[in-house]
């Protein structure tokens, strides 16, 4: 490493005009007062201090850019909860994926309309209403008797249109609906009533 | 490569074309008797091919396994089905325009087999040729139903559908005339007065909101 001329120092410290030195050793001053005016405009705002005061002069970022910003940022989130809860909460989620869903109210399609299937069957232990619908099982449309008094009842949508049914009273019973009005050769020596469903819009 | 793609194309048309045959053998596997399904398979592959809808022959013979009917009335109740969509079909296509839909095939097929005479039928197709004549058939068989006179029960719906009822508002021109009925009126009285009243007719109640959120879409297949 090379030894700066005791001039240059002097120069530097403010002690000497620059005009009193040797063009040569006038260069070398140049080139220092340069790289130390890079050092301040560079590494200055990179100092502890300089990034703090700089913080301190930022403007305040809007709520919803603080919203985004907490958003998109990692965070650490820790819930505690005690073991019998998660395994209940495991076992909601599981009923709501696994079960089907007959509880939500349907949205009625332009040609789908409302069917009400009433029938009198007192003391019967279940009633279903079976059709092409049901592709003719039983278990799919159960009537109920909530209050006990012989009088089954379900309500179903179905598509616009006639539909062939029988009630299966006690699983095995199969009974035509004598309220249906209408009624057809079912082709095995019976008959099936006949439902005509209109569109909801009619 | 085009030999692959020929060898590929040999094997997979087969499989689609069987594809819905397929399923309609595994729809009645395990629910109707083997012996029958062969044969339903055969009248549902024909009525494919005559374009004829093909899930009322379908349902008839799961109906028929349903009610333990034997493999040889299945078989001849799934027939007379097929026959039955074949005079719908006929008679629609009678009456011109458009080719009648499944619906409306199926719709025709089920007011014939509540026992509307074919001339009569025609009568009312070639009456309402710019209708779906699905509704006005069964509207008429509603009639018959209650012993109004075969001829004066189309003479009423052919008059609502030229005073502009339409579609099913003329099944409610038939429940009118059975209010009638019910109210005492003789049969002629009844048609006359609901003739009168042409377009007027009431309408049938709509759903409650309370029955609308009660109604459950049935899921066979759940």
């Amino acid at each position: 490493m090379s030894k700066l001329d005791p001039r240059i120092h002097e120069v530097l410290d403010g002690d000497l005009p620059p005009e009193r030195l040797p063009p040569e050793l006038r260069a070398v001053v140049l080139r220092l007062e340069r790289a130390a005016g890079l050092l301040r405009a560079g590494l200055a705002p990179a100092s502890v201090a300089g990034r703090v005061l700089a913080a301190l002069h930022r403007p305040e970022p809007s709520r919803g850019r603080r919203v985004l910003q907490w958003l998109t940022e990692r965070h650490v989130i820790t819930i505690a909860m005690r073991p019998v809860w998660s395994l209940a909460l495991a076992a909601v989620l599981a009923a709501v994926v696994l079960v089907p869903d007959h509880g939500s109210a349907p949205l009625l399609g332009a040609q789908e309309g409302i069917a009400r299937f009433v029938g009198h069957f007192p003391g019967a232990r279940s009633v279903d209403v079976v059709g092409p619908f049901t592709d003719w099982h039983t278990g799919v449309v159960p009537l109920r008797d909530d209050d006990n008094d012989g009088v089954w009842s379900a309500v179903v949508v179905l598509p616009a249109g006639t539909h062939e049914y029988m009630f299966v009273v006690d699983g095995e019973r199969w009974v035509v609906d004598p309220l249906a009005g209408r009624y057809v050769s079912d082709g095995f020596g019976r008959q099936n009533a006949l439902l005509i469903v209109r569109p909801v819009g009619r | 490569m085009r030999r692959v793609a020929l060898f590929l194309l040999a094997i997979v048309a087969p499989l689609g074309a069987q594809s819905g045959r397929g399923s309609v053998r595994a729809r009645l596997t395990g629910r109707v008797p083997e012996v029958a399904i062969a044969v339903v398979d055969s009248v549902v592959r024909a009525a494919e091919a005559e374009r004829l809808p093909t899930e009322p022959l379908v349902q008839k013979a799961l109906e028929g396994a349903a009610k333990h009917a034997a493999p040889g009335r299945i078989v001849q109740a799934v027939g007379a089905q097929a026959e039955q969509l074949r005079q719908a079909r006929t008679l629609l296509e009678r009456g011109g325009g458009n080719p009648p839909t499944a619906i409306e095939i199926t719709s025709v097929a089920a007011a014939m087999v509540r026992g509307l005479p074919p001339p009569l039928a025609g009568r009312i197709v070639t009456a309402l040729a710019d209708e779906p004549p699905g509704p006005a058939l069964h509207a008429v068989a509603d009639l018959e139903g209650h012993g109004f006179a075969e001829d004066a029960a189309v003479d009423l719906i052919v008059a609502a559908a030229r005073a502009g009822l339409r579609g099913l508002r003329l099944l409610d021109v038939a429940t009118a005339a059975v209010h009638e009925l019910q109210r005492g009126a003789t049969h002629p009285a009844a048609l006359a007065t609901v003739r009168r009243a042409l377009p007027d007719v009431p309408w049938p109640p709509k759903p409650s909101p309370a029955e609308v959120n009660r109604a459950r879409r049935p899921r066979p297949g759940v």
